[in-house]
């Protein structure tokens, strides 16, 4: 889900950083809008940012190999609207660090998880509506929302890299690309939605606070 | 392996002297103008320049080969795929396989702006403390709470990484192994127990900051002073960056 630097077009690159500029205006303006003093929430974003972040780096084992998971629905179910900041921050180090992902595509990059994050998030708190202290709900709301946002974010970025490569695909090639794609990305998914679900339900056993920090 | 932002350029060298803005804006639009190139003709020239800045870095090519190595298994994939896929011109047949001239020209030309890229970004990263680095994101419009999340998160992630491993190593020696998809509720639970002690070291960490004055007004980083060098640095490689625009855009409009 990472699209690493001279792969897509400049003008991809470019509409990337706008639309990451404006999700990015978005959040802040509803961040600021939402609390009283945005700036006490720092820490405590930044904390769980650099929990995102490690927690990302875990091998999850899928046998005969392992996989990374993004936790981006996971951030959204937590952090709400600091989702998307957050994930920009996270982008960043991933950069520096690994020099993983790009800096010409960091902006498509935020947007790929950024925007479905915010989505996953936005789909479990519907939880308000149906039993809110339900583990059922809980976990089927987590697994959804992340399961979604993986998949949406993979889909986008495989259709992006299928459509803008330098040379043309048939449409057999194409085809087949696609579904090679989403098929890899299908069980990661899965288990991102999974996994999901399992945290939340834990953190509904033992800390619940932090999954109503957005709707307070 | 993880590794920490470092600044491996020394600090006398040319490249980390220049003033951090300056340096962003000049390196960042030679990265976006080796983005736009599509012509192969061109790209001699972007490996040229992308040679000249990596040799005045210092960097060894040792650290290059380090750091390419999990990025460049991206381009491996797309090496595999793209000239068997792309295209219609055949060049050769590999059993059921026809390796086309169309696609391997795009995974060349694809190849090339990524290890250039990469090596730019390797000069602009590696040449820079991140403080630095931060101040001049937010001297260019970065919001300050995003310049603060990137302060605080660096401050935070080696000790939560050690956090990590020291649960790890504890479920290990209580038989965890996490070989099998079972593994996945413990690991579950693990990724919560971090995030409930982040959360409560957040309020802890929130507290103490209070006390020192924090929230009273923005983070203050110091701006650099400009010298004429960083100014002539900064021309030379935005004259550098439109060149190749220019060179792409008039010579080659329609490729």
């Amino acid at each position: 889900m990472h699209i690493p630097d001279g792969i897509l077009p400049v003008s991809v690159a470019l509409s990337g950083y706008a639309a990451a500029g404006g999700m990015t205006w978005l959040s802040l303006n509803r961040i600021n809008k939402k609390f009283k003093n945005p700036r006490e929430l720092i820490p405590r974003a930044s904390l769980l940012t650099a929990a995102f972040f490690v927690a990302s780096l875990i091998h999850i084992p899928v046998p005969p190999t392992s996989v990374h998971l993004i936790l981006s629905g996971l951030m959204g179910v937590i952090l709400g609207w600091f989702a998307f900041p957050a994930i920009l921050v996270g982008l960043f180090f991933q950069a520096v660090m690994f020099q993983h992902g790009g800096l010409t595509t960091m902006g498509i990059n935020a947007c790929l998880m950024g925007i479905p994050a915010l989505l996953a998030g936005a789909l479990f708190r519907t939880r308000r509506y149906f039993n809110a202290e339900s583990k059922v709900t809980n976990g089927l709301l987590a697994f959804l929302g992340s399961f979604l946002a993986m998949g949406l974010g993979a889909l986008t970025a495989a259709l992006l890299l299928i459509y803008t490569i330098p040379a043309k695909l048939d449409v057999a090639a194409e085809r087949a690309a696609i579904i090679t794609l989403a098929g890899a990305h299908l069980p990661v998914a899965l288990l991102e939605g999974v996994f999901t679900a399992l945290v939340v339900l834990f953190l509904l056993r033992v800390k619940p606070e932090l999954l109503e920090m957005e709707e307070k | 392996m993880i590794a920490s932002y470092s600044t491996a350029i020394p600090e006398s060298n040319l490249l980390s002297r220049w003033e951090v803005r300056h340096k962003l804006v000049g390196l960042l639009a030679l990265i976006f103008s080796f983005s736009f190139i599509r012509e192969l003709w061109l790209l001699p020239l972007v490996i040229l320049v992308s040679v000249v800045i990596y040799r005045m870095s210092q960097l060894s090519l040792a650290y290059y080969w380090s750091r390419i190595r999990l990025p460049g298994l991206f381009l491996l994939m797309l090496a595999l795929m793209l000239p068997f896929g792309a295209g219609s011109t055949v060049l050769a047949r590999v059993g059921p396989l026809a390796l086309k001239l169309e696609g391997s020209l795009s995974v060349l030309l694809i190849a090339v702006k990524f290890l250039c890229i990469f090596s730019l970004v390797l000069v602009l990263f590696a040449g820079t403390p991140l403080q630095k680095m931060v101040g001049a994101l937010r001297s260019l419009g970065l919001p300050a709470l995003l310049a603060e999340m990137l302060i605080f998160t660096n401050r935070y992630i080696y000790q939560l990484l050690t956090d990590l491993r020291q649960t790890q190593v504890a479920a290990g020696l209580r038989g965890f192994k996490g070989r099998s998809v079972k593994a996945l509720k413990p690991l579950a639970y693990i990724v919560g127990t971090l995030l409930v002690r982040s959360h409560n070291q957040s309020e802890r960490v929130f507290q103490a900051m209070t006390l020192r004055g924090y929230g009273e007004e923005s983070l203050v980083l110091r701006a650099e002073q400009v010298r004429t060098f960083d100014r002539l640095a900064l021309v030379a490689t935005l004259l550098l960056a439109a060149g190749l625009v220019f060179l792409q855009f008039f010579f080659f409009p329609t490729s």
